[in-house]
């Protein structure tokens, strides 16, 4: 199968899930990689070495995945639990439940809270260093107006998307009701959520080909600023095909995007220009997920079919670690030079 | 005889004899040694005198006087003794001489060495003369070393007081005590009257300290010069007066002289300096102080340039931001004030190349605002009453005309203008933030528009016509024509400025079917024609040009916009006339309302043209029902129900609009297929997107249409219906696939809802 792309797809690490990637995350202080699947399993890589660290065996499939720090991190488990990897040890332990399977984790420095996001309409906080047993690390239940589908945290702020189109943005310092309650301004379902790394806003993309830049400053002169743009579509014979983008990540030093679409294209975006930077030749198949490495030099890409057309044969699971030219993701001087952000 | 006397023996005779003999000859033999022994102590004198006489003549390096002679007259010893030794006593005295003069002259040497370097090679020990040498040649040599020395000397004094004189520039121009500098380093060059001390050390002390010197007049003339930039950068930036600039004058005009150039006594001097400075910091201050506003003005300057030229300014927010940063000195204002400048040469270059096309917009506008007053005249019914100034009326129409035929030629030549500008920038020419094309094709439909509205006018006055002259023939009267009419639509028809233009298009498209409702009975010869071709294709030419004008941002709903008109016909050909007249009135209030939902595109260039081409989709869909105006917003999920999500199986609606005219299976149908499509899609369809929903609600209204008193139920229902399918339906691809469903009480509670 590595015979089938060329190599500038990146090198594909060994040992890939057997089933669908649901997730895939750099660490933030090592090449370290941490990979969720649909096959119950969540998979610790050393990227850079392309070597197999560790795997953890869940009761059912694992939705999302994140580090707490290298030496462990958490699971969003369809089996409603919340899980506690330990990555020296190899154990793993349960942070919690929801009514209705996890479907997306994130861990937050700045509260040292890990937050969860469910099926079950709700968003909780937990406190990963009480003691085990869950009266003791939940922190907090908030009801979400629909189920849950993506988070995204920035500094204090937590973005909630869920079903519905739905927006939520919370400040983790005051978790009791939103800051903001919006609703997508794509009119379509969700796909992904992600806050621009500067903290101003976030990114949004749906179902249907489609992201939105929005910012979270409510003035008039800030929603302004607002735009939304098209991308992972085909154009064959006057008919169009639009397909979902399943991922974004944002690139840590120069704030530029890559997105990911069903199309198995992955597509790096200036937001600031409203410009595309640059287009990665085609993936086997849909782009699951995305991450930037710590320092933007490594980008993790999961080529993993996302079930976006039920059941059927499709290419095997893959991911890829590509080295990022600066070429590639550092934004193109202006006509004009920005305006600070 | 005494012998005899005595008697003496003979022996004893002879024995006297022989004794006296032996003394006789003893006393001879002595006087001769003694003779002997006298010469040859004169001779050795003389042999020392001339060793002596000789010794002396070599040193002196002299030819030996007296020449040997002894050998020739050995006898007369004495007078050779007698003749050498005044010889001797001359040369002993010559040589004296001699002695004297080497020491005079190796004593200046010394004396000379002594200065030139203290206390190295000689000492005054040494200075012996050397006797076995003291040829003249010798003497003249060390006469020449002698002045040698001399010379050298004087080169060293005049060395000294070169450095000197250099020193006491240097530090006039340093403000420096030049007393204080040379006793520092020698304490000799002081007195000015007293020998300087001309030694190595110093030359090379003297040398350091001019080189340091130097090097300080070199540090402090790069301050100065500094300075004196900042100052002359500073006086530009704030229009300082030249009373204050004059001040610095002789500062500022050595900024660009070399070392060498500046010699005005005190210029570098340490007051001098600080008190540049200080005036450099207390101009910073006041710029710093006038930097705020500095920043405005730059920043007024720019909006002029770009309300001059019709840009948009984009500085705006950052610029905000940037005052708020000054304030809160977060960020160096003289960093953003020369980004703002630099804001300004690319506006200023910018407006440059739009020069000529902003005149030929602005013509153009002139024109259009000609025609506007132009038309105004025409419908004026009375302009040929002769009035006060209805001459000068007449000559504006007359040229106004002339404007008005020459427009679409202006149009084309702007288009070309225009399109090869943005070709050669890769950007929109953006005319006040509009598109200036688009504005262009903006204005060429609104005339193909208003030359239909002209000609269905004609048909109508035609007809007009007929029908008051059946009048007449029947009561003998003759109505005025009817001035009111045209009065009300004529407004709405003319150009404003470039947003005026903008709604006035919407209205104008809005208008359009309008006029024929009063005339039911032109209803139908009307729709005929546009069924064949006039209507549709207007539409289709609409949407065609709104494709091009949106470009980037429309392909995607340009598409679902064309085949809607199409339906939209198609359901016009199913409906009868009659059904719709009821409801048609509303279709205009209704849109404003619908319009918004439709702007899904929030890019604000593309925005413009989105709002354009969507009403215009729109008018077909919204006549047929007001019931589909209610149900809108009844069920509060407009955005769900519009017609753009993607018609991917038109198959499907077709069929639905099909069984329009029967509306009660109708609805089963629908939702069915709704179900249906929801079923198939995937296998169907490339399409992953799981809202097929859309087309159908459409369609219920318009079924529904046809029977309003029982439509209103059964559509609430479905509405109903569709909410809980819609619940149903919005699932994400992993809860698909884990086969999530959400819990059954919630979907009955929404049923009850």
């Amino acid at each position: 199968m590595t015979a089938v792309l060329p190599t500038s797809a990146g090198r594909e690490l060994s040992n890939p899930p057997s089933d669908g990637i649901s997730n895939l995350r750099f660490s933030n202080h090592s090449d370290n990689l941490l990979v969720s699947s649909w096959d119950r399993t969540v998979r610790l890589y050393e990227a850079s070495a392309n070597v197999l660290r560790g795997e953890f065996m869940h009761a059912g499939a694992v939705l999302d995945c994140c580090f707490h720090d290298d030496s462990s991190g958490f699971s969003a488990c369809v089996d409603n639990t919340v899980r506690r990897l330990v990555f020296s040890t190899g154990k793993e332990d349960i942070l919690g439940r929801h009514d209705a399977p996890v479907r997306c984790v994130e861990y937050s420095y700045a509260a040292g809270q890990v937050i969860t996001g469910s099926w079950d309409k709700t968003l909780k906080c937990w406190d990963p260093r009480g003691a085990s047993g869950q009266e003791r690390t939940l922190v907090g239940t908030y009801p979400q107006p629909e189920r849950v589908y993506s988070l995204s945290l920035v500094g204090n702020r937590l973005v909630v998307a869920t079903a519905g189109r739905h927006v939520n943005v919370y400040d983790l310092r005051n978790m009791s009701q939103p800051e903001q309650k919006r609703e997508s301004s794509l009119k379509y379902q969700t796909r992904c959520v992600r806050c621009y790394p500067n903290g101003t806003g976030f990114a949004l993309s749906s179902v249907e080909g489609r992201v939105a830049m929005e910012f979270f400053d409510l003035s008039e002169a800030g929603q302004a600023k607002k735009y939304a743009f098209k991308c992972h579509r085909k154009s064959e014979a006057g008919r169009d095909t639009v397909y979902p983008v399943n991922a974004i990540a944002f690139h840590p030093v120069y704030g530029t995007f890559a997105t990911g679409g069903c199309d198995g294209y992955v597509n790096v975006w200036d937001g600031n220009n409203k410009k595309r930077l640059y287009q990665y030749t085609k993936y086997p198949t849909s782009i699951a997920a995305l991450s930037f490495s710590r320092d933007g030099r490594l980008l993790a890409v999961a080529s993993s079919y996302t079930f976006e057309e039920g059941d059927k044969p499709h290419e095997p699971d893959a991911i890829y670690v590509r080295s990022v030219n600066e070429v590639e993701v550092k934004p193109k001087p202006k006509v004009y030079p920005a305006p600070p952000p | 005889m005494i012998w005899d006397e005595v008697g003496e023996s003979e022996a004893e005779r002879d024995k006297m004899l022989l004794e006296l003999e032996r003394e006789c000859l003893e006393v001879y033999r002595r006087k001769v040694d003694q003779a002997n022994r006298c010469r040859a102590q004169l001779r050795q004198a003389i042999a020392d005198n001339e060793a002596e006489l000789a010794t002396i003549c070599s040193a002196m390096g002299e030819r030996p006087v007296h020449i040997r002679q002894s050998d020739q007259n050995s006898g007369r010893l004495k007078e050779e003794l007698a003749a050498i030794i005044p010889q001797l006593e001359e040369m002993r005295k010559r040589k004296c001489d001699r002695r004297n003069q080497f020491l005079e002259v190796l004593e200046q040497i010394q004396r000379i060495s002594n200065e030139i370097c203290k206390s190295t090679d000689y000492n005054s020990s040494k200075i012996v003369v050397d006797e076995t040498d003291l040829s003249m040649r010798k003497f003249e040599e060390l006469h020449r070393q002698l002045h040698a020395l001399q010379k050298e000397k004087s080169d060293r004094l005049k060395q000294v007081l070169d450095h000197l004189s250099t020193l006491n520039s240097l530090c006039l121009v340093l403000g420096m005590d030049f007393k204080q500098t040379i006793n520092e380093v020698h304490p000799s060059l002081n007195d000015s009257e007293g020998t300087k001390n001309i030694s190595d050390d110093t030359i090379e002390r003297m040398d350091s300290a001019i080189q340091k010197l130097l090097e300080v007049k070199i540090k402090r003339m790069r301050r100065l010069q500094d300075l004196a930039t900042t100052m002359l950068e500073l006086w530009n930036l704030m229009d300082t007066p030249i009373g204050e600039q004059q001040i610095f004058q002789n500062v500022t005009c050595k900024i660009a002289a070399s070392e060498q150039e500046i010699t005005e006594p005190n210029i570098l001097s340490e007051e001098f300096i600080n008190y540049v400075e200080e005036e450099v910091s207390k101009l910073e201050d006041l710029k710093a102080s006038k930097m705020k506003e500095l920043v405005l003005k730059k920043r007024s300057e720019m909006e002029e340039i770009c309300r001059r030229t019709h840009m948009v300014a984009e500085i705006d927010n950052g610029m905000e931001y940037a005052i708020e940063a000054i304030e809160s000195g977060a960020v160096d204002p003289a960093c953003i004030l020369e980004q703002i400048e630099l804001q300004i040469a690319k506006v200023k270059e910018e407006a440059f190349s739009r020069k000529e096309i902003l005149e030929k917009v602005e013509k153009w506008l002139a024109a259009c605002e000609e025609e506007s007053w132009l038309e105004e005249y025409n419908r004026d019914e009375n302009r040929y009453n002769a009035g006060r100034g209805a001459h000068l009326t007449l000559k504006r129409a007359e040229k106004a005309r002339a404007v008005v035929n020459k427009l679409p030629a202006m149009i084309d030549a702007l288009g070309t203008k225009v399109r090869t500008w943005e070709r050669e920038r890769g950007i929109e020419f953006l005319y006040d933030g509009v598109r200036l094309l688009s504005m262009l094709e903006e204005y060429n439909i609104l005339r193909q528009e208003k030359e239909q509205e002209r000609k269905r006018q004609r048909d109508q006055k035609k007809l007009q016509g007929q029908l008051i002259a059946e009048q007449e023939a029947l009561f003998g009267s003759k109505p005025s024509p009817s001035k009111p009419q045209s009065g009300k639509k004529g407004p709405r028809m003319s150009i404003g400025g470039a947003n005026g233009r903008r709604l006035s298009l919407g209205g104008a498209m809005l208008q359009t079917p309008k006029p024929d409702l009063p005339h039911p009975a032109k209803l139908t010869p009307h729709l005929r024609p546009s069924k064949k071709g006039g209507l549709l294709s207007h539409h289709q030419d609409d949407s065609c040009v709104a494709l091009s004008a949106g470009r980037r941002g429309l392909d995607i709903a340009g598409l679902p916009v064309k085949k809607h008109s199409f339906n939209a016909a198609n359901s016009h050909e199913i409906e009868s006339p009659m059904t719709r007249k009821p409801f048609s009135p509303l279709s205009a209030a209704m849109l404003p309302k619908v319009n918004p939902n439709f702007l899904e595109d929030l890019n604000k260039v593309q925005g413009g043209t989105m709002q354009k081409t969507l009403p215009n989709s729109n008018t077909p869909l919204a006549t047929p029902s007001k019931l589909a105006c209610v149900t809108d917003e009844d069920n509060r999920t407009p955005k769900e129900k519009m017609p753009i999500p993607m018609p991917t199986t038109p198959s499907t609606i077709s069929v639905s609009m099909q069984t329009a005219t029967t509306p009660a299976p109708a609805i089963a149908t629908v939702l069915f297929g709704a179900n249906k499509i929801e079923d198939n899609r995937t296998p169907k369809e490339k399409m992953p997107i799981p809202v097929p929903t859309t087309p159908s609600t459409i369609s219920v209204p318009m079924q529904t249409a046809t029977t309003p008193a029982p439509a209103i139920a059964t559509v609430l229902f479905g509405a109903d219906k569709i909410e809980e399918m819609h619940e149903e339906v919005e699932y994400s691809f992993e809860e698909r696939r884990a086969g999530f469903v959400i819990p059954k009480t919630h979907v009955i509670s929404v049923v009850q809802v």
